[in-house]
């Protein structure tokens, strides 16, 4: 590729996206309406100075293609993406994403907003689903430095971009997930309880969801845990993770695989 | 029916290199350096907002001197460059030479084809890693291309400033001497820069994968002392 010099009447501005579709560098999308099943579980739940995230680690084909998928990817320092659907299309949606990001901020010398980031997402979302069957939904949770609150947006299929307030999740394990998330969110859930309870709803749906990995205690696969928060994007340890579904898994195995009849 | 005047080309070159340098000359100048840990840009700049030096990419900074519109212009081009080359294949196959070539035939095209000649002289700098050496290129406003080996100065009185640095750093020095040798090769002997007045741009390796940082006030005081 030549030096991209553009007249200031066409220039693309600081979107790498505009600008990747003007010099073709996004390949061109053509007519579809066939849609494939999004074989995932990724949940974000806000508490008090932040929000947690935990996905499943699983990719589902017509079997299991891999157990230790990573589906929760940094955007940048203050932003997570979580992709459900085709793998393709959504590891090719969270590098548009954190290239985007960086480079409206090498192009501005300021970073974009969190709702600047979260709308735009929405046309390149609008623009794979409606033109593919190749389907991605995504999932964005931030620290939203000016509010100084963690906030998550959810996206509909054509690329409607909405807030939630409380908790979001996606993929196919999205019942079981949200069944758990209703009963046990409230508004001033501490870190800790937020991870807790982000946990419990992954191993919910990772016991009913054929597609949803759950704790794979054989291999030592565990679900990937984030939070977001004023200190950034940052992982928990594989081993704090084990230790978290090893504890629900303990007392599910006590109770004989029955919740109890209270949220545990 | 339009008469043309026959204009000896080495007249339309000296023309056009005598306008270019002109316009040039009306900026500040910058200096750009390596340290002993990475690359410092400096640059005598009163405004806070319009910057002379950037980020490019992962370990490339841009500098630019005269008109400010015209380098604002390679520097988004250079940047769209670099993610687009990056995102095509890979973070690592970013190379500032690469770079440098294409700025250096996008000027010598409007040197000698343009309306007017790029009132702009410029510079690309690399951080080293283990597969790539630190660099720093200078593009002069008619393409021509200088691979500079410790420092490259940019503007109208480059001469008097590289003569400057030059006597007061032999070797890589730290960040601050560098940074201080700099600064008062920009001053000169007559007069001091204010602390508000300079841009400072650094790339330098702490762990990150951009290694570029822009110093703020404080922080260049605090090197400066």
């Amino acid at each position: 590729m030549g030096l991209p010099l553009f007249s200031a009447s066409d220039d693309p501005g600081p979107s790498f996206f505009h600008f990747a579709q003007s010099t073709g560098l996004t390949p061109p999308v053509s007519n579809s309406s066939a849609t494939s099943a999004h074989a995932t579980t990724v949940i974000a739940v806000r508490y008090v100075g932040g929000v947690v995230m935990v996905g499943d680690r699983q990719a589902t084909g017509n079997y299991i293609a891999s157990r230790d998928v990573r589906k929760i990817e940094a955007a940048d320092r203050y932003t997570a993406i979580a992709i459900s659907g085709t793998a393709a299309r959504g590891i090719e949606f969270i590098r548009m994403a954190q290239l985007s990001f960086e480079h409206y901020e090498k192009m501005t010398d300021t970073a974009l907003s969190l709702e600047g980031k979260a709308n735009y997402l929405s046309p390149i979302i609008q623009r794979n689903n409606l033109s593919s069957p190749l389907l991605v939904l995504p999932l964005l949770a931030g620290w939203d430095s000016a509010l100084k609150v963690g906030r998550i947006f959810e996206y509909d299929g054509a690329g409607g971009c909405y807030e939630r307030f409380d908790f979001s999740t996606i993929g196919s394990g999205t019942p079981f997930a949200e069944g758990t998330l209703r009963l046990g969110f409230n508004a001033e859930l501490d870190r800790d309880a937020a991870i807790e309870l982000g946990a419990l709803a992954m191993y919910e749906a990772g016991d009913n969801d054929p597609s949803t990995g759950g704790p794979d205690f054989v291999r030592n696969l565990f679900p990937m845990i984030v939070t977001i928060s004023s200190e950034g994007f940052q992982e928990l340890a594989p081993d704090d993770v084990a230790e978290r579904f090893r504890v629900i898994n303990e007392r599910r195995t006590q109770s004989g695989g029955v919740a109890g009849g209270s949220l545990r | 029916m339009t008469n043309y005047f026959y204009v000896a080309p080495e007249q339309l070159i000296r023309d056009r290199a005598e306008f270019a340098q002109k316009g040039i000359a009306r900026g500040r100048s910058i200096v750009g350096a390596i340290f002993d840990n990475g690359v410092v840009l400096v640059a005598e700049n009163p405004s806070a907002s319009l910057f002379k030096i950037s980020e490019i990419y992962d370990r490339i900074a841009f500098a630019g001197v005269g008109k400010y519109n015209e380098f604002d212009r390679l520097r988004e081009a250079g940047i769209r460059w670099a993610d687009s080359t990056g995102f095509t294949y890979s973070r690592g196959d970013v190379d500032v030479r690469a770079l440098a070539n294409y700025y250096a035939q996008h000027l010598g095209d409007m040197f000698t084809e343009g309306q007017k000649p790029l009132e702009v002289e410029i510079l690309v700098a690399q951080l080293g890693n283990n597969t790539r050496p630190t660099k720093l290129y200078r593009i002069a406003y008619e393409g021509t291309i200088s691979d500079e080996p410790r420092f490259a100065v940019l503007g109208g009185d480059a001469e008097t400033i590289k003569a400057r640095f030059e006597a007061s750093e032999d070797s890589l020095e730290s960040l601050s001497t560098t940074l201080t040798n700099a600064v008062s090769a920009l001053a000169g002997p007559d007069r001091t820069i204010d602390v508000g007045d300079l841009e400072v741009g650094i790339l330098e390796d702490r762990g990150n994968r951009r290694t570029f940082t822009r110093l703020n006030d404080d922080q260049v005081s605090e090197l400066l002392r």
